[in-house]
């Protein structure tokens, strides 16, 4: 029995052609195109565009309010020679690598810790995210208060226990006020990292426990091989988030110190912004705000690679 | 069942898309508007009389409505860069500071106005003119200054014996020692705050004979005896007479300071006083206030001029124009600025004796201390470069720098290495 292949396909074709615009778009190749394309119009738009013209502003001499002139790499060689851009760069990294650290040890143990079973848990997890929920201004607002000498309830503690009044100057000595900063973004995204890892937690099957603890694991033996390992992803995940975030913040030390005491708490965020809607030299500022792209970029690129290799 | 939903998402959202279209209606019905960007002022009476009684009465004159758009200070500078770089916006702005000279080339030319209301109300003063034109032409409309002066505390001064605010930096340092050592230190902002800092130490280094630039906007005299001798006064005035914690304030902190009872003298803007008669009246009775104190070469002041301007490219220039000049009439000037008492001090000779004055006394000061104010970075013309430093804190870090114990030497090589740097392409 021989086969006619050749006229169907024909008719098939012909179908296809003729077909009205419902069977087209119920293609799913089409289809998930168009439910598709929103989001990437989106993204193109509103953070695409901006990057691009970033980058085009950093290669400009560009007063606000004045036509750019192509200067190249100009700016950035400007940078280079600025002292306070080498000291903005070491407080970024400083503050970004010890923040993040924190957040990394401080959320797995709260992440563990909320993993218990314990009276009010819901509420107590719910309680834990307000550091995280509530606006940053108002929160740094708070924080204000609290490292303000006269109104301090820490200085008025240090004093109790003997220190000196008023007690020390948070914001005003440089080291403690790029200390104060971490502690605050650290309070901060704590809750993001804790309720995260928290998540991870609960994927763990229980048998793997039970497993390790028959064959003999102690506490930290189950941690180490058995919670450790698989929270790995998560913890490379919210660690990438939290870099991000830490490394191009900006409302804290805005609010806080903008960027005082003698720079010592400027960061690229707010450094960027001072040269860009200060100064009026969107050129400058833009080349600031894009010096902070290779680095983040190294960074997650080193993390990325260090965690798969483990 | 699935695909057809899929179909009919489709159909909606293209339907929804072109009802959008067809829904517009033109704007030509519309009545005359008007938009006049300000920031929200510190003192509340100040919009409201804008809002009911100067928006109304123009309304009802011409006809054109104006909507009063209410911005923070700190973001004005973002607002009016927005309006710039999109080209739309509000019809007419409040700019201050150094704004004006940011935008020059985008700004309309008013100065038939300024030239007007300057004949009519008794002349400009000279630091209207220095903060108000390019080239000698109007930018904006100076509207007013707010003065940055000596805020203290009459009652812990009576206690080392002073009645009457020092007249030299010096003598202040000597009562600042005094009261420091009674527990009521003095407080001058050193950190990276907005206007607090600049108050006081462009003053000092001006009243020193200190300057940045010279007067041709781009050779570089920081490096000078004169900046040095201002330098070691300001490390023994903050190591003798201050707490440590005003390298780190930013502008609220001294006011908080104020109504803590924390400092006994500090460098502020009138609403010191006008915040403590609302809500502190026990404290307001025993502040006073006065001009800067003087240095070897002078009393210097701080000119942080608020003006109005229309970018040349509003759509409604002319309308724009009318309604500045109407603004500027002294009709409607007279009773805004009273509406403020003084805390926007006029730049027309012609309010020099106005009743306002004589509300409250004690902000007196802030009026003379008009005829020897500068903007930032005076003598040098404002220009970019200018707002390069003031936006990089490279005068106030001078300062703070050699207040934390670096040597004025190295405080001001840095200084000077940042400056030249910023102003190389001139």
């Amino acid at each position: 029995m021989s086969l006619r292949s050749d006229p169907l396909i024909g008719a098939a074709r012909s179908v296809r052609y003729a077909a009205p615009l419902s069977v087209w778009l119920d293609r799913q190749s089409v289809f998930s195109w168009l439910m598709m394309a929103p989001p990437l119009l989106f993204l193109a738009a509103l953070v695409g565009y901006p990057f691009c013209y970033g980058i085009v502003l950093s290669l400009q001499d560009r007063p606000v309010a004045h036509p750019g002139t192509f200067v190249g790499l100009k700016n950035f060689a400007t940078n280079f020679n600025d002292p306070i851009f080498w000291r903005v760069a070491l407080n970024t990294f400083v503050y970004t690598v010890v923040a993040t650290l924190l957040k990394m040890i401080g959320g797995l143990a709260l992440a563990l810790a909320m993993n218990q079973q314990f009276p009010l848990k819901n509420l107590v997890r719910a309680l834990l995210l307000l550091p995280f929920i509530v606006p940053t201004v108002l929160s740094t607002v708070a924080w204000m208060w609290i490292l303000d000498p006269a109104f301090s309830v820490l200085n008025w503690l240090l004093v109790l226990l003997g220190v000196p009044k008023p007690g020390p100057s948070w914001l005003g000595n440089p080291i403690l006020a790029m200390l104060s900063i971490i502690v605050i973004n650290t309070w901060r995204g704590l809750p993001f990292y804790g309720i995260t890892l928290l998540a991870g937690l609960q994927t763990v099957p229980p048998e793997l426990y039970e497993a390790a603890t028959i064959d003999g694991a102690s506490g930290w033996q189950r941690f180490r091989y058995v919670t450790l390992p698989l929270l790995q992803p998560i913890i490379l995940i919210v660690t990438l988030f939290s870099v991000i975030f830490t490394f191009a913040d900006f409302q804290l030390v805005y609010v806080l110190t903008h960027g005082g005491p003698q720079n010592a708490t400027q960061l690229f965020a707010t450094y960027a912004f001072d040269i860009a809607m200060g100064a009026g030299q969107l050129g400058l500022g833009a080349s600031v705000a894009l010096a902070m792209l290779p680095a983040l970029a190294l960074l997650i690129l080193a993390l990325t690679i260090y965690m798969r290799r483990r | 069942m699935h695909a057809t939903s899929r179909r009919r998402f489709l159909e909606l959202a293209g339907l929804g898309v072109a009802a959008t279209a067809i829904g517009r209606r033109p704007a030509s019905a519309q009545s005359k508007q008007l938009t006049f960007l300000h920031e929200s002022s510190f003192i509340k009476t100040f919009d409201e009389y804008f809002q009911k009684t100067l928006a109304l009465a123009y309304e009802k004159e011409t006809g054109v409505k104006v909507n009063y758009e209410l911005t923070s200070v700190g973001s004005l500078p973002t607002r009016v860069s927005t309006i710039s770089e999109t080209g739309s916006g509000a019809d007419v702005m409040m700019m201050f500071f150094l704004l004006p000279f940011l935008f020059d080339e985008k700004l309309l030319d008013v100065s038939d106005i300024a030239e007007e209301a300057g004949k009519t109300q008794g002349g400009w003063y000279d630091s209207a003119r220095e903060a108000a034109t390019v080239n000698g032409k109007w930018k904006v409309i100076p509207f007013s200054n707010i003065g940055q002066l000596m805020n203290w505390r009459t009652d812990w001064f009576a206690e080392v014996g002073v009645k009457k605010f020092p007249e030299t930096w010096e003598e202040l340092y000597e009562v600042g020692k005094k009261l420091k050592a009674k527990d009521h230190p003095f407080g001058f902002e050193l950190g990276h705050g907005f206007g607090d800092n600049h108050g006081w130490l462009y003053p000092l280094l001006w009243s020193y004979g200190g300057h940045e630039v010279e007067e041709d906007g781009k050779t570089v005299i920081i490096d000078s005896d004169e900046t040095a001798r201002a330098i070691d006064f300001a490390r023994k005035f903050f190591r003798d007479t201050m707490l440590d914690d005003v390298l780190g304030w930013t502008d609220v902190s001294n006011n908080k300071a104020w109504y803590a009872e924390q400092i006994s003298c500090t460098n502020n803007a009138e609403s010191i006083l006008w915040l403590a008669k609302r809500d502190f009246p026990e404290i307001a009775k025993v502040t006073d206030q006065a001009m800067n104190p003087a240095g070897p070469k002078g009393r210097f002041h701080i000119m942080s001029a608020i003006s109005h301007g229309i970018f040349n490219f509003s759509p409604q220039k002319e309308e724009a124009r009318a309604f500045l000049r109407w603004l500027t009439n002294e009709k409607q000037l007279g009773g805004w600025y009273a509406s403020a008492d003084t805390y926007y001090q006029p730049l027309l000779h012609g309010y020099d004796k106005a009743p306002m004055w004589d509300v409250e006394p004690r902000n007196i000061p802030y009026r003379d201390a008009l005829a020897n104010a500068h903007l930032v970075g005076w003598p040098a013309p404002p220009s970019r470069h200018l707002a390069e430093s003031v936006a990089k804190y490279v005068v106030v870090d001078m300062f703070a720098k050699a207040c934390t114990g670096t040597s004025t030497k190295e405080v001001i090589k840095n200084a000077e290495v940042q400056l030249k740097e910023i102003y190389r392409a001139v």
